[in-house]
Order: structure tokens, then C-alpha cells, then sequence
């Protein structure tokens, strides 16, 4: 390929996703970056796991009621929401992106579930996948828009989020009607291994989240499309197909977030998205992904999507003012960054692996 | 970016390119041709008053998207803009006293407010080095939560001096808030050509190259933020001059369509191209789309659809005409 065939296709490659000019000034190899930035995630995740199981031991001091497996098992649940939006969201970071579309999104395949299955059995085994489908749809419709359409991707789902809504809004004539799902409320209500079956399904997504993201072909393509698009493209890699693929994953994800919600609720509203646009972006940060692209492990998310239900559940038995409740959910979010910060985990990884480590590795770590 | 950061003299051919890539002037055209829609359904629509009220409308968004440009520009979000618009507005509704010196003193306060939350969020992001759209972020949720501290529910009364005198018009029909817009946009030509003002399209365009031109990128976007601070805390004042009472949630719509105003006026969300003018002719779109969707009929229920469309039309229509002047350059 001669010189000017390069330029071609780099320049090409920087107009398609529009975060492309962020290569400059980044780590010139992916994979380099990639296998530097794991360390980080996992200690990220193991981090906010562990600080989550300590605040919910020690809010025993809060409320006698607090503390035991059962308020455990509560937050589980209700962090089953943030955490499956955030997993979209985070895809979506990972390729550079953003995802502003979430709570209509969301919204829209709650209002569909509940209008279209209603309390019937047999409609689930076709009205599931149809409202993923069709949720993962609008998600393919911003990653056209993104990719193709070159419109970006902030701007592009904002308008698909506030569209979405008002569809959502036109087609239910402002008051959402059906009937709740008693299948789908079993999942909040039954127990499987003494637990809510919804816990273990978070749980099977969150291993297949991370497994997607880590041990398949799309899933480290993924990084390298966020890490340096240009490069990407160079590589050979299909930069708008993986990144429209994101795009419509974060769509169903954020339907999948809507159909657990009426089985949670027993209803649908048209507000029932609203509370879960920037939880799912703070999950994804607080759990290590760089908004810029490229880095950040579902598994980290998850755990953000923890803590943050743990704090607002603590906060909220405290019994004071909401203006203090909001607060000092804000002044958890930047303690929690300040802390969980890169430097810290590099200093921790330095501390752990120092002895083992060849003295090649690292005087390039020095470097 | 050189097609709207740094102007190409020479032919006419030159300066015709010029003009299509500048996003100022194809939303300043989309907004005319809205007008244009809006005169012709409305009878009355360029009545005085009704211009009036067209400014008064669009300024509380465009002193936002304003302040929001500065940190766009720097390849930065800033979600504080929420919580400051929401904790000057519900300060205004109580904390006020009438009169030119209750104004002043309201004035001081907001802008006040603004530069400590800006300065926060510029401390973090420049010198901490956090995620700007995560700790904005969380500055926005700590404000939100001051304003509920301040009014927990809608209520409380905007002095009459601010509420009338801002929304008023002077000298035979000029209206005051376009006389403030002007101040704004005037301000930022002064600023766009001072070394902050060529730091900043630097510095987003290119922090590392900017650093290693020894401009002080830090202290450039932390000035940056503390700005934007300001502008949100005046867009907090000419609401509450707007709405004349207090809402703690009165920030919450001003969050996404701060950005949308923002992209509308042709500022790119990677940094070091775009300008507060058409951020702020963006947010005056964004206002009158609202009027002339309710003046053609568009059942409430599918307004938000054609938002949308024109906000991802506007941007598309953008991006055409920059890539004809990038490719005819060629």
C-alpha cells in the first residue's frame, strides 16, 4: 500500500467516528494499552465490590433493619437496572460514543411490555424478543446515524432519545395502559437458590457481559475501535459495523432495563426511564471506563451499579432533608472518583506484582 | 478547523467556502427560514412584542449554551449547568430584596455562585485531571441538592425590579435582552482574540501539541470552567427575570438542550472548532422551533419528534456544507 493509499484511508477513518480525532496523543498500540489497562479494571471492580460489601455491613449502624443478607439481596435487585443499562452505555463509551437515548429508550420498551403481554404467558415467549428487537432497532437507528450519517454521537442520540419519547408519548396518548406481568413480577418476587431469580439472570448477564467484551473477537475489536479508530481501520477492522453493533446493543439493553422495570413496578409509565440516563453513564465512569474510549471492563460497571444503589439506599434511610440526600449523593460520586483513581491502582499493582516482575517489565513501565 | 478558526483571505471563491463552513451563519439561515415559517402562520409574529418576546424566550438558554460552548471548545462536558441554573434561580426567588440594589446584590450572588462551581469543576478537571462529564457531574447532583436546600418545592417570588426591568424593552423598543445578548457576544469577540481565547481553541483541538507550545493548558480550562460557571449563573438570573417565581428543578430541561444549542451552532463535540455565537443563535432556534411547532398544530404528543428531527437536520446540514467547503478546497 503506498503512502498517499494510507493517508487516504486514515483521513477516511478519522471523519467516520467522530471521536476519531481523540488518537492523537494515545498509546500507539492498542493491544499495549489494552493489556496495561486490565490491571486497572479489575482492580477497579474488585474495589468497588469490596467497598460495597463494607458500606453494607457497616450501615447496620444506620438502621438495625440494614446490614443483613436481606438488604443485600434489595440492592441486588434494584441495582439490576443501572447495571443493564450501563452495560449498553458502556459498549457504547468503549467505541468512544455516548448514549443519551437510554431513558426513552427504556421507557418505550417498558410501555411496549406492558401494553403488548400484558398479564398473558404465551405472549412473552414472542413479545420479549420482539421488544428487543425493536429497542435494539432504535439503538441500530443511532449507530446509523453516527457512523453513516456522521452526526455526532451526542447530538445524534439526544434527538433519537427526545423522538423516542415522543413516540412513547403518542402511542400511549399520555397514560400507558396493559396489565402487569405476573411471569415477569415472578422474577422480583420467586426464589431460585433462596435468592429473586433476577439476581442470578444479573448475574449470568454481567459474566456474559464481561466474557462478551474479553473473550470474543467483537469484544477486543471493540477496544481497538475506541482506543485509536484510525488505526483500527487500518488493521482491517469493520469500525462502523462494530460501532453500530454497540449502538444496537445499548438499544436492547436499555429495552431489556424496561421489561425487568414492569416486572419490578407491575406497571409502566412514561417517567420510568427518566431516573436511569445518568446513573447508567456514572456506573459505567465510577467503574473505570474512560469517557473517551477504549478502556473499561463491564465487570467494573457492574460494581459501580452497586455502589451507586448502595449509596442511594443509605442515603435514603437517613432520614433527612432531600436536598441533604442529593447532596451527599453528589459528594459520594466524587469521593468515589477522586479515590478510585488510576494512580491509585497503579500504586497498589506496584506494591502487589513488584517482586515478580522481570526487570525488563519494568524499566518499560518506568518508561 | 482552519475554515472557522483561522479566516482565509484571498478570493471571493475563498470566502464563499469560508461562509459554508461556518456553522454560525447556516444556523443564524436556519433560524431566519423558521422565522420565515413562523411570520407567515402567525399573524402578529413580528410585532414588537412579540420579537420581545422572542428574545426574552431564547436568552436564559442562550446565556447557558454560551457558557457550555467554552468548555465544548476545550473537548469537555459540563453537566453543572443544571444545578447552577437551579440554585441561582431558587437564590433570586428568595434571598432577593426589591430595588436596583436587591438586583445587584442578586447580580453578585449568581455570578458568585457560578465561579465557585466553576472553579470547582475546573480545579478537577484541569488540575485533578477527573473525567470532566463525571465530576460535573457530581457538581451538578451537589447544586441540585443546595437548591432543594434552599426551596424544597416551586414557589417563592422573583423581585419585581429584576422580573420587569429585564424583560422590558428601552429606548423605544429595543428589548433589554437583546441588548444583553449583544453585550455577550460582543465580550466574546474581545475574548476570542485575547491569548485565553486562542489557548482555548488550541487546547481543545490539541492539548498535548498545545502544552508542548508552552501555552498553560491547565490554567486555560480551568479559566475555561469558571467562565461557564458565570454564564450559567446569568442564565439563572434572566430566568427567574422570566419566570418571575422559584424551581428547584428548573435546571433539569436546561441539561440536554444546553447541548443541543451547543451542536446546533456548529461546535464540534472533539474539541477546538465552533463559537458561543452560534451556541447562543442555536438555543434561539431551539426556542422558536417550540413556538412554531404549536403555531402549526402539532398535537403536544409529537412535538418532541420533530425536535429531534431538526436537531439531527440542523447538524446534518452542518456537516454538508462543511464538508463542500473542506472538499472543494481540495
Amino acid at each position: 500500500m503506498n503512502p498517499s493509499e494510507v493517508k487516504e484511508r486514515l483521513d477516511a477513518a478519522r471523519t467516520i467516528p467522530p471521536a476519531a480525532e481523540d488518537a492523537s496523543g494515545r498509546a500507539p498500540d492498542p493491544r499495549g494499552a489494552r493489556q496495561a489497562g486490565l490491571h486497572g479494571d479489575l482492580w477497579t471492580a474488585i474495589a468497588l465490590f469490596s467497598l460495597t460489601a463494607v458500606l453494607i455491613l457497616a450501615s447496620r449502624w444506620i438502621s438495625p433493619s440494614f446490614g443483613g443478607l436481606a438488604q443485600a439481596k434489595a440492592i441486588l435487585v434494584l441495582s439490576s437496572f443501572i447495571a443493564v443499562t450501563a452495560f449498553g452505555q458502556q459498549m457504547v463509551i468503549l467505541t468512544g460514543g455516548l448514549d443519551l437515548s437510554i431513558a426513552s429508550v427504556m421507557t418505550m420498551g417498558g410501555v411496549l411490555t406492558f401494553g403488548w403481554i400484558g398479564a398473558s404467558g404465551p405472549a412473552l415467549i414472542w413479545g420479549i424478543p420482539l421488544v428487543l428487537v425493536l429497542t435494539a432497532a432504535i439503538g441500530a437507528l443511532n449507530g446509523i446515524g453516527v457512523v453513516l450519517l456522521r452526526v455526532p454521537p451526542f447530538i445524534m442520540t439526544l434527538a433519537m432519545g427526545i423522538i423516542v419519547y415522543g413516540a412513547a408519548l403518542g402511542f400511549t396518548g399520555g397514560t400507558p395502559r396493559g396489565q402487569p406481568s405476573p411471569a415477569l413480577s415472578a422474577l422480583f418476587t420467586g426464589h431460585v437458590l433462596g435468592v429473586p431469580p433476577v439476581i442470578l439472570l444479573i448475574a449470568v448477564f454481567a459474566a456474559l457481559g464481561t466474557l462478551l467484551q474479553l473473550g470474543t473477537a467483537f469484544g477486543r475489536r471493540l477496544y481497538a475501535v475506541g482506543t485509536n479508530p484510525a488505526a483500527a481501520y487500518i488493521a482491517g477492522l469493520p469500525v462502523r459495523r462494530l460501532t453500530l453493533l454497540a449502538y444496537a446493543i445499548s438499544g436492547g439493553s436499555s429495552g431489556l432495563a424496561g421489561i425487568l422495570m414492569v416486572g419490578y413496578a407491575g406497571g409502566a409509565t412514561l417517567t420510568m426511564g427518566q431516573g436511569y440516563q445518568l446513573p447508567s453513564i456514572a456506573a459505567a465512569v465510577v467503574g473505570g471506563t474512560s469517557i473517551l474510549g477504549g478502556s473499561g471492563l463491564y465487570l467494573g460497571a457492574v460494581g459501580g451499579a452497586l455502589l451507586l444503589t448502595t449509596f442511594s439506599t443509605i442515603i435514603s434511610a437517613l432520614g433527612i432533608a432531600e436536598g441533604w440526600r442529593t447532596i451527599l449523593y453528589g459528594a459520594v460520586i466524587l469521593l468515589a472518583l477522586l479515590l478510585l483513581r488510576d494512580e491509585l491502582y497503579a500504586w497498589i499493582g506496584r506494591a502487589v506484582t513488584r517482586p515478580i516482575l522481570p526487570p525488563d517489565a519494568s524499566a518499560r513501565r518506568n518508561a | 478547523m482552519s475554515a472557522t478558526t483561522l479566516p482565509a483571505r484571498g478570493s471571493a471563491a475563498a470566502s464563499a467556502r469560508r461562509l459554508l463552513g461556518n456553522g454560525t451563519l447556516i444556523v443564524a439561515a436556519i433560524y431566519l427560514l423558521l422565522l420565515a415559517v413562523f411570520a407567515a402562520r402567525q399573524p402578529g409574529a413580528l410585532s414588537d412584542s412579540s420579537v420581545t418576546d422572542l428574545f426574552n424566550n431564547a436568552l436564559p438558554l442562550a446565556l447557558a449554551a454560551a457558557g457550555g460552548t467554552l468548555v465544548v471548545l476545550t473537548r469537555g462536558f459540563d453537566l453543572s449547568v443544571a444545578g447552577v441554573v437551579a440554585l441561582t434561580n431558587v437564590l433570586m426567588a428568595t434571598q432577593v430584596g426589591d430595588g436596583a440594589g436587591g438586583a445587584l446584590e442578586g447580580l453578585a450572588m449568581v455570578v458568585g455562585v457560578g465561579l465557585v462551581v466553576g472553579a470547582v469543576n475546573g480545579y478537577l478537571v484541569a488540575y485533578v485531571r477527573l473525567q470532566s462529564i463525571a465530576s460535573t457531574l457530581a457538581t451538578m447532583i451537589v447544586t441540585s441538592g443546595l437548591a432543594l436546600l434552599v426551596l424544597d418545592a416551586p414557589g417563592g417570588n422573583v423581585p419585581d425590579f429584576v422580573s420587569y426591568g429585564l424583560t422590558d424593552v428601552v429606548a423605544g423598543g429595543i428589548p433589554v435582552a437583546a441588548l444583553i445578548a449583544l453585550g455577550v457576544v460582543a465580550l466574546w469577540l474581545v475574548l476570542r482574540r485575547t491569548d485565553w481565547g486562542v489557548a482555548l481553541y488550541a487546547v481543545g483541538a490539541d492539548e498535548t501539541a498545545a502544552g508542548l507550545a508552552g501555552i498553560p493548558t491547565r490554567r486555560v480550562k480551568f479559566l475555561a470552567y469558571c467562565l461557564a460557571g458565570v454564564f450559567y449563573g446569568l442564565s439563572g438570573y434572566m430566568l427567574s427575570a422570566l419566570t418571575a417565581t422559584g424551581n428547584p428543578n428548573a435546571g433539569n430541561a436546561y441539561l440536554l438542550l444546553t447541548f443541543a444549542a451547543i451542536a446546533i451552532g456548529g461546535t464540534s463535540f472533539s474539541g477546538g472548532r465552533g463559537g458561543l455565537v452560534g451556541a447562543m443563535i442555536g438555543a434561539a432556534t431551539l426556542t422558536l422551533l417550540q413556538k412554531v411547532l404549536f403555531s402549526a398544530g402539532v398535537s403536544s404528543f409529537y412535538t418532541g419528534i420533530f425536535q429531534g428531527l431538526v436537531m439531527i437536520l440542523a447538524v446534518l446540514i452542518a456537516a454538508i456544507s462543511e464538508r463542500l467547503a473542506r472538499g472543494r478546497r481540495a
